[in-house]
């Protein structure tokens, strides 16, 4: 393996959970996710001798937002002709994940449920920086980076963000004030 | 309506303020009742989305991680043509044939340097072994006969593979038998054994081997690669758990082998 291809792996592999996550959020489909998130990592490695400074995951992040508005471009020029479904059973994944999901064990299913509505409810826009924010718990210059936005827009969406998330709680919980934990 | 501060509040919960400026804002929140309100509903979001949110956890699917490492491979390989060709037009070539003649001889003599010096990158069984185990994690390649008892995956090796390896299930061990494959490489069809342990897939590769020696347990592109030998047949188990664990599975693997010979 050469140098180059060895940096590459120890600098930016590591965030490949991160991406996928993020590369879920944008686009909400996980075969999307899947190629858009393939994409960004060929891209990152095309131009990764032009990364500079240690902000790796907000780089790499970047790439896949692009990515993903690349992809949504070309989506809506398409005529999009539906193939034949496939079967999940005949997938090499699906068929090794015997095990239940972590998820489906959870004893917090209603609020899972409950919060992945609400969140998907939220303006695209709004919905980016929180994911940033509390999921991926990056700082506003590196969400700034990556949705090309300045900080102060980072502050107001995140505070609209919240503040809408809240008030669904609350009204999915018929205004309990202690609803959210 | 909102208070004016409530911007810097929230900052100040993110921790995105100085250490002055975040004394300041303590102190605001202090006497406004309306920011206290907020930052406590600030840490409840939190909580509830770092804890309560089934996508907060998810990582890459296995098969993705795979195709990504592919296609990395195939843009190196395209990144250097004028490498891989002259390696492999030299290759079928006897090597005296330009040795002593110009620069072809000094690109050769580099050549087997190269080979000579860093034996262990230039291997191609480890590069076939990784490239296997990489290709079999994709959709419809990891197995050929579906089984978790070893009756039914040993027999199937007779009709399809050159070799008849060891095939135990070892659940208890964490270890679960979950079918086999055949592989061509080494001129001959070698017997693969897929265990799975927790999330991760491990194949074990076994084929006939008259050479001496073994090669030497190795990491590649993050994949581990265990190699030992029990009569004439070698064994490789390639995946991506950690150490520890491979190296039990392959124990496990090399005692029923050596008990099974006697």
């Amino acid at each position: 393996m050469d140098d180059r291809r060895q940096r590459f792996d120890t600098l930016v592999m590591p965030h490949l959970d991160a991406a996928y996550r993020f590369a879920r959020w944008l686009s909400r489909s996980p075969d999307d996710a899947d190629d858009v998130v393939q994409e960004a990592f060929l891209r990152a490695f095309r131009g990764f001798d032009s990364l500079r400074g240690s902000d790796v995951k907000a780089w790499l992040l970047t790439i896949v937002k692009n990515c993903h508005l690349t992809a949504l471009k070309q989506q809506q020029r398409r005529v999009f002709v539906p193939l034949p479904e496939e079967h999940d059973v005949d997938d090499g994944e699906a068929m090794i994940a015997t095990t239940p999901a972590p998820e489906s064990t959870s004893v917090r299913r209603d609020e899972e449920r409950t919060l992945d509505r609400l969140l998907s409810t939220l303006r695209d826009e709004h919905r980016e920086v929180l994911v940033l924010r509390e999921i991926e718990e990056m700082d506003y210059r590196e969400i700034a980076a990556v949705t090309n936005v300045p900080i102060g827009t980072v502050m107001s969406r995140l505070a609209r963000a919240r503040a809408a998330l809240k008030a669904g709680w609350l009204n999915e919980t018929d205004g309990e004030p202690h609803a959210v934990r | 309506m909102q208070c004016a501060e409530s911007l810097r509040v929230q900052a100040y919960f993110d921790g995105e303020l100085d250490a002055f400026s975040a004394t300041k804002s303590e102190r605001h929140s202090e006497g406004c009742a309306e920011c206290r309100t907020l930052l406590k509903d600030l840490g409840r979001t939190r909580t509830a989305l770092r804890q309560d949110l089934s996508c907060a956890s998810v990582s890459a699917p296995p098969a993705l991680r795979a195709r990504i490492m592919r296609s990395l491979d195939e843009e190196r390989a395209l990144d250097t043509p004028h490498r891989v060709s002259r390696l492999k037009s030299w290759r079928p070539q006897p090597f005296w044939k330009g040795a002593f003649s110009g620069i072809a001889g000094s690109a050769i003599a580099a050549g087997i340097a190269f080979f000579v010096m860093a034996p262990g990158l230039t291997n191609p069984l480890l590069d076939d072994l990784l490239t296997a185990h990489v290709r079999s994690l994709m959709p419809d390649h990891l197995i050929d006969v579906v089984s978790t008892d070893k009756h039914t995956v040993k027999p199937w090796f007779a009709g399809h593979t050159d070799v008849s390896p060891v095939v135990a299930d070892f659940d208890q061990q964490g270890f679960q038998l979950i079918g086999g494959r055949a592989d061509y490489f080494e001129h001959q069809r070698a017997a693969v054994v897929v265990y799975q342990h927790g999330a991760h897939v491990i194949n074990v590769f076994s084929w006939a081997w008259d050479q001496h020696g073994l090669p030497k347990n190795t990491t590649r592109n993050g994949y581990h690669l265990a190699f030992w030998r029990v009569g004439n047949l070698v064994y490789c188990a390639v995946s991506d758990t950690a150490w520890d664990e491979l190296l039990g599975l392959a124990q496990l693997l090399q005692d029923l082998g050596t008990r099974d010979a006697r």
